[in-house]
């Protein structure tokens, strides 16, 4: 097809080639097409077939309001061919056809929607019910649009940015350039978006006059040029706005060019103040194959012709309800398309100055008129007009039938943003009201039309911006204010909704293939609010999002329910505005973890790195899972385990005591300086949240630990519960500030004494000691005597930076006892076999300090210091019908160890099996359950039901605890 | 919808920086006596406000203070407090 | 002829002066419970008052995914039933509900998750319900979309398989017992407010709605998310219930590639393929109470991240629709049932959280046995809201919520 040469308008490059593959062939094009254009000029009529009936469906607007030219590129399925610019070598396939788009195998299903009313997939397929699984499957295969496969691996770089701006204008039209202009003018931060890859909105490709000697798309491009040297904005095309949520935050993806380095970029920006001007689209005429290919909408045939330089077709007529209408059809006469006929639904109310423009060309024109039927097989033949009233009908050869039934304002953002959409007599439009403060609408969505005052009411919404920003504009707003009233207001626009006809294949959603006979069929049942309509025909729920269904819905559910207090409500609005990519929302999507201060050195041991909340941490050391040999390190010799991620705090002050007071169980009056001191916090049920220890550093000064999934917690848990009290402390968290290495073992202490400066002996440091040493004159280490493995160790807190070189000097002091790494797992093993309980292992949700057999360490003396979780700890300490935890073995010896979970069963489930396993210290297998009170008696049966145990029910029994080490000597040694 | 909250130390910020911590519901009452209803009361059941409601915050991801505001539930934002509380 | 169908539910607005029982909203469970008692009690002067239109809520608003791999064995007989009603439910009402068996796989991310998993999966089985642990080969072979590298952020240990479960056209189920219970006789009031419930002597005796009033010796407060709001206003009975929004979003429809529901804790988030072929996802809550029904920024961001993590070739996907409902949540995620404490004639079906959809058709059957004779069933006992002060949480969640103050 030859394009149109040499109009200032043109927004391609002709000098430079492209082309693509499409369906198996190449196709040529030039630079700036879009791969509908693109292929439009190569003449593509047909672009897909429907989703339901596989009717043909063509190009139909140019924004991407509709599934109609959804393709294939590059194996990514749902590509708007509309908004996506060609690349060089992209391959373009066809989607939901079963052949080609021009011959689809499925073109059947047309023939079969008699079969297919509103919501029949209700109604049929469950009789009978042998026929349902079967009609899934069918069902399945049918729906969806475009295919995906499993490998496919989307290519290019997505990232985010973060912007804040004074005041972010949504639409570069004339009415958003001008408000952006207003606000830059006063130096504020301004960003501007826009959706189109070039700035203008509907001035960009009109050639009509602004002023004399001025047409609109000089003045547009006269506006961009100021905009683009105005240092304080920052522009966005081809970016598409995608939320708007309160406090205005604004979200939106830009798509990038082949210069830029992302394909799409997520921008989700603050603004103190918003300006909406999104402008109108056009509202789709109702008619008998609305939806034929060679049907399209004012603004693409125009834009087709003055941006792309391709002519929709040779014949064309026109029906429709603006004077766009009337204007493009002059315009487009000049440009070559021969043009049948200019119907208007409007009997009056057109721009006087048009008619005889028509006449000039002639070119016949109809006000009162509308297409009521296309006609056609595939593609556009010819068309049946008729008058208003569906009497007097006249036949017209075209290949082409430009159909629009007027405007509808582009309201999203400001309906997602909490304002409401009323109906509005006058325009015929859901206007905004109620629009959140620092909010403004702006330009044609408010129904104005004279381009002057497009811009001026732009102008306007940019200073209420700055005024929104702290500055003093409030003389000139009134001016502006003034100057807008005397120019014309808002429009009268078409209320037309549907031409005569019989409805059959008159299509409100193109996407789901919804008729107003389906509309009428759902009303009939009994669904009358338009929100359930949609839901039931699904109108408006697929890809195009409501785009083209949105406004005609409720329009025409008013039209023909004959409540009398039916008022034409919208459905709602919901985000993305325009479907969105996962890869953009996700952006760069860092994976993020904290990893110790000896982590390199973990790895390179040979650590089984795991993920244990937000910290990467060594499971194992060695290829056996159950860590055999780091547990008999530990056992007879001497290991190292980093245990970094333990929380550390400080907390000190004149109150400080008084808070620990309130948030651990026991009594903290008792914790003293040079001791470790064990204790537990509870929640307000009483349930276990947290143990740890604690020693005196100074007066009022206090060190303490916390598990590592507290770490983050405990500073806000501490202040939560002493919110009402005004007391006077501090407390500083120092978990990553510190370093931990638990060396433990029986040679655990001739490792330390070769490093530190003091002594190590049991009688200087013994069992739940605290010290401070240097070691090697250098490091300051804080050491403790704990025994949660169950062997002499020492845990050591040093400051991060100094972890490594500590674990090195402790690693060269071992060798000579080879000194091993221990891990995760070997630790669960060693302290199971002291019965030690780690939270959330042995414990869940709703389990008490009492239930895990640590209810002595409750100090029930200490109310005054209204001890978070003291008074559950009351009202349940006597209760014996609650899960208890118990130790128990395996009746024969030789059985393996139950897994962990396993249910404990006695014709119903009493309880479950915490952790257990296979201990080589005392060659068996050992565990922990939690089980109902009538089972905690020692030598009790508990019987256990493993998942997929087939009937065979594992049989252990309750014994006391520790299994290892019972009088703890080895830990005191 | 995209809540900020006034921390009285930071200022107006990301209500994401935030933690919830609860309808106001004043100091916990004295344990001597506290029946299990009573209790209860205190620690699990809420008013459930459709509307504007005093509760409490903490600046997690920043100061870490624990503060109260108005929030308006049905809207989610931070609404100004009733008129005597403000002097 | 096809598409030439009576109304499915009666239009009325006309209240009439007196019912044997009041439902209060036209969701799930107040549907679902007036259909039973009007089919199996014989109870057909009831009238469910809704305020908007029934399914507005969060009948309308969830994923549909139904399952019955629940944690404990008070929840898991009741699941399990209700798993069984949707096919005898579709020939019942001759509504096609769509249930849809494609099963469901919970992911594991770690070792202590299997374990968490072992004992559900145990539980189930103990309880008859076909549920097991698959290692990540298995879950690749179910789900081959699914990354089980170790590239993750955190990589797949292994599953929960559950073959029973799978999703049911949610609106179809609001349509299907509204449409059941008209026929019946009951009588559904929509766009009508329920204002205050009156009391006489301890015992309920009436309704009052912005129609005027009913006289009635039996509400049912089936209100969802207001409903703790509604008892407390109406009645000033405070719940241990906090109100929170959800949100779920779906993708534009393609062929076939999920096979099953995939649900993940570790990345909260969930995603089923509909009959459609959209994709469904969700799970995220902001944790603070809200009654806004609008969606966050945040959200949609976190669940793309989440989802291009466990299934990569849906970077290639576009989400087309986010929205929003309220769960109102109890501190144990299992639900509050009661009836005649401490008001007689007063029933109270609410707390379900996120787990309203998979139980409304059971708990309408019970609830509606509850209702007609008085007497609570055994298998709703464990539900009732006195738990909370007897220290007797329900163990549905092993770990602490995050919505609350508590933890």
């Amino acid at each position: 097809m030859k394009r149109l040469a040499g109009l200032p308008t043109l927004r391609v490059n002709s000098a430079r080639a492209v082309s693509i593959e499409y369906d198996g062939k190449r196709f040529h094009g030039v630079e700036g097409d879009t791969v509908a254009t693109l292929l439009y000029a190569n003449g593509t009529r047909i672009f897909s077939r429907s989703l339901k009936y596989h009717r043909p469906r063509g190009l139909y607007s140019l924004d991407g309001q509709s599934s109609n030219t959804y393709v294939d590129v590059d194996d990514i399925p749902n590509v708007c061919a509309e908004n996506t610019f060609v690349g060089n070598g992209m391959r373009v396939e066809p989607q939901n056809v079963l052949g080609t788009p021009e011959h689809d195998w499925m073109a059947f299903m047309d023939k079969l929607s008699w079969a297919m009313p509103a919501g029949f997939y209700y109604t049929i397929f469950h009789k009978p019910a042998r026929l349902w699984p079967i009609a899934v499957r069918h069902i399945r295969k049918t729906a969806g649009l475009g295919s995906l496969s499993p490998d496919v691996e989307l290519r290019g770089r997505f990232d985010q940015i973060y912007p804040a701006a004074d005041v972010c204008i949504i639409g570069a039209g004339p009415a958003g350039m001008s408000a952006a202009l207003a606000a830059a003018a006063q130096k504020l931060r301004v960003i501007l978006l826009e959706s189109r890859p070039w700035l203008g909105g509907y001035f960009d490709y009109r050639t009509r006059n602004h002023k004399p000697g001025m047409p609109l798309y000089l003045r547009g491009r006269q506006l961009a040029d100021q905009l683009e040297q105005a240092p304080n904005i920052r522009i966005f095309k081809h970016t598409a706005v995608i939320g708007c949520y309160s406090n205005n935050l604004i979200t939106a993806f830009q798509r990038g060019s082949e210069a830029d380095c992302f394909a799409e970029r997520y921008v989700q920006i603050r603004a103190e103040s918003v300006v909406v001007a999104t402008g109108c689209i056009e509202r789709p005429l109702l008619f008998e194959n609305n939806d034929r290919p060679g049907i399209m909408q004012i603004g693409c045939a125009h834009r087709l012709a003055r941006t792309w330089g391709v002519l929709a077709g040779e014949q064309a007529v026109f029906s429709i309800g603006h004077d766009l209408g009337i204007e493009a059809a002059i315009d487009l006469h000049d440009l070559g398309l021969s043009i049948a006929c200019v119907a208007d639904v409007r009997e009056d109310g057109c721009d006087p100055a048009l008619p005889p423009q028509l006449e000039a060309r002639n070119i016949p024109f109809y006000p009162g008129w509308v297409a009521a039927k296309a006609h056609g097989r595939k593609v556009l033949k010819k068309v049946t007009l008729t008058n208003l009233s569906g009497v007097c009908k006249q036949q017209f050869d075209c290949d082409t039938l430009v159909a629009s039934a007027g405007l509808t304002p582009v309201t999203g953002p400001l309906a997602l943003a909490g304002a409401r959409l009323e109906y509005d007599a006058h325009t015929g439009y859901f206007l905004p009201t109620g629009i959140p403060q620092k909010m403004h609408a702006a330009g044609r969505m408010l129904g104005l039309e004279d381009p002057t005052a497009i811009e001026l009411s732009g102008r306007l919404a940019g200073l209420r911006a700055v005024a929104d920003c702290g500055m003093a504009v409030g003389a000139t707003i009134s001016g502006v204010e003034e100057e807008l009233a005397k120019l014309p207001g808002p429009a009268r626009g078409s209320k037309f909704v549907v031409a005569p006809v019989e409805g059959k294949k008159t299509f409100v959603c193109f996407d789901e293939d919804v008729t107003i006979q389906n509309i009428d069929q759902a009303m009939r049942l009994g669904f009358d609010v338009t929100e359930l309509i949609k839901r039931f025909t699904s109108a408006g729920t697929g890809p195009g999002q409501g785009g083209i269904a949105g406004h005609n819905l409720p329009l025409y559910v008013a039209l023909t329910h004959r409540s009398p207090d039916l008022h034409p409500r919208p459905t709602t609005v919901r985000p993305p505005l325009v479907p969105t990519l996962l890869a953009t929302y996700a952006g760069t999507n860092h994976p993020m973890s904290k990893r110790t201060p000896v982590h390199a050195s973990q790895v390179a041991a040979g650590g089984v790195m795991e993920r244990l909340q937000p910290w990467q941490r060594a499971r194992r050391f060695c290829a056996d899972t159950t860590a055999r040999a780091e547990i008999e390190n530990v056992r007879t010799n001497v290991g190292m385990l980093d245990a970094s991620t333990l929380g550390k705090f400080r907390i000190f002050g004149p109150d400080a005591l008084k808070a620990l007071q309130r948030v651990y169980v026991s009594d903290m009056a008792r914790v003293s300086t040079g001791r470790m001191y064990y204790s537990a916090m509870c929640n307000e049920d009483g349930c276990v949240i947290d143990d740890g220890v604690a020693t005196q550093i100074a007066e009022n000064d206090y060190y303490f630990t916390t598990s590592t999934g507290r770490a983050g917690e405990t500073s806000e848990w501490i202040r939560y519960h002493t919110r009402y009290d005004r007391w006077d402390f501090h407390i500083i968290n120092l978990t990553d500030a510190y370093g931990v290495i638990n060396l433990a073992g029986p040679n655990a202490r001739k490792v330390l004494e070769k490093v530190v400066d003091g002594a190590v002996s049991n009688e200087a440091f013994p069992f739940l000691g605290f010290r401070e040493f240097m070691v090697h004159g250098a490091i300051p280490v804080r050491a403790m005597r704990l025994g949660f493995v169950g062997e002499l160790s020492f845990e050591l807190h040093v400051p991060s930076s100094y972890m490594q070189s500590l674990w090195d000097i402790l690693e060269e002091a071992g060798e000579e006892f080879a000194i091993w790494n221990f891990g995760l797992e070997a630790q669960n093993t060693l302290r199971l076999e002291k019965g030690h309980v780690i939270l959330g292992s042995e414990s869940e949700q709703r389990t008490t300090l009492h239930d895990i057999g640590l209810g002595f360490f409750w100090h029930r003396d200490k109310l005054e210091a209204q001890t978070v979780g003291a008074v559950a700890l009351k009202q349940t300490e006597n209760d014996t019908s609650r899960l208890k935890l118990v130790g128990f073995k395996m009746e024969e010896p030789a059985a393996r160890a139950p897994r962990d979970g396993s249910p404990i069963v006695a014709e119903r489930i009493r309880g479950y099996v915490c952790t257990a396993r296979y201990s080589y210290a005392l060659k068996e297998p050992v565990g922990m359950a939690l089980v109902e009170g009538y089972l905690a008696k020692n030598a009790t049966r508990l019987t256990i039901f493993e998942d997929d145990c087939k009937g065979e029910l594992m049989k252990a029994k309750v014994v006391p605890m520790p299994f290892y080490d019972p009088t703890g000597k080895r830990m005191r040694m | 919808m995209a809540l900020t909250i006034t921390c009285p130390i930071c200022g107006k910020r990301s209500g994401y920086e935030f933690r919830f911590g609860g309808e106001d519901k004043g100091p916990p009452p004295q344990a001597a006596g506290l029946t299990p209803a009573a209790w209860c009361d205190y620690v699990h059941r809420n008013n459930c406000v459709a509307g504007v409601q005093k509760e409490w915050w903490c600046h997690r991801q920043g100061c870490g203070t624990w503060f109260s505001i108005y929030r308006d539930t049905t809207k989610n934002l931070e609404v100004a407090g009733p008129q005597s509380e403000d002097v | 002829m096809l598409g030439r169908g009576k109304r499915l539910w009666s239009r009325s607005k006309r209240l009439k002066s007196s019912y044997d029982a009041v439902i209060i909203g036209g969701g799930l469970h107040g549907l679902a419970t007036a259909y039973f008692l009007a089919t199996r009690h014989g109870m057909n002067h009831v009238a469910v008052v809704e305020k908007r239109y029934i399914g507005f809520g969060g009948a309308g608003r969830n994923t549909a995914i139904v399952r019955a791999n629940q944690r404990t064995q008070e929840n898991l007989p009741l699941y399990k039933e209700a798993l069984e009603l949707w096919p005898v439910l579709t020939q019942e009402l001759d509504f096609n509900l769509m249930f849809y068996n494609c099963g469901n796989l919970n992911l594991a991310h770690s070792e202590a998750a299997l374990k968490a998993m072992r004992l559900q999966v145990a539980s189930a089985q103990f309880h008859g319900i076909d549920s097991r642990l698959i290692d990540p080969k298995e879950c690749k072979e179910l789900v081959p979309a699914l990354d089980v590298s170790d590239r993750l952020r955190y990589p797949i240990y292994g599953g929960m398989y559950h073959p029973p479960g799978g999703i049911v056209r949610h609106d179809a189920v609001v349509w299907g017992l509204a449409s059941g219970a008209s026929q019946k006789g009951v009588d559904i009031i929509q766009g009508v407010a329920v204002t205050g419930i009156g009391v006489q002597g301890g015992r309920i005796t009436s309704v009052e709605t912005d129609h005027g009033t009913i006289t009635t010796p039996r509400v049912l407060n089936a209100a969802g998310a207001y409903a703790a709001a509604i008892s407390c206003e109406m009645l000033g009975m405070r719940l241990p219930i906090s109100v929170l929004t959800i949100q779920a979003m779906v993708t534009q429809p393609l062929k076939p590639i999920l096979h099953h529901v995939i649900s993940s804790g570790t990345y909260h988030c969930y995603a089923n393929q509909t009959l459609k072929g959209e994709v469904a996802t969700g799970a995220h809550m902001d944790p603070w109470p809200n009654y806004t029904t609008q969606c966050t920024a945040h959200y949609i961001k976190h669940q793309a991240e989440a989802l291009t993590q466990l299934l990569p070739c849906l970077k290639g996907v576009k989400f087309m629709r986010a929205w929003a409902g309220l769960a109102d949540m109890t501190p144990d995620m299992a639900p509050i049932i009661d009836g005649n404490d401490p008001v007689r004639g007063y029933y109270l079906d609410c707390g379900w959280g996120y787990f309203g959809f998979k139980s409304c058709v059971v708990t309408g059957k019970y609830l509606a046995d509850f209702m007609a004779s008085g007497v609570c069933p055994q298998i709703l006992r464990p539900f009732t809201g006195r738990r909370f002060e007897q220290h007797r949480l329900m163990g549905e969640t092993p770990a602490l919520v995050h919505y609350s103050p508590d933890n």
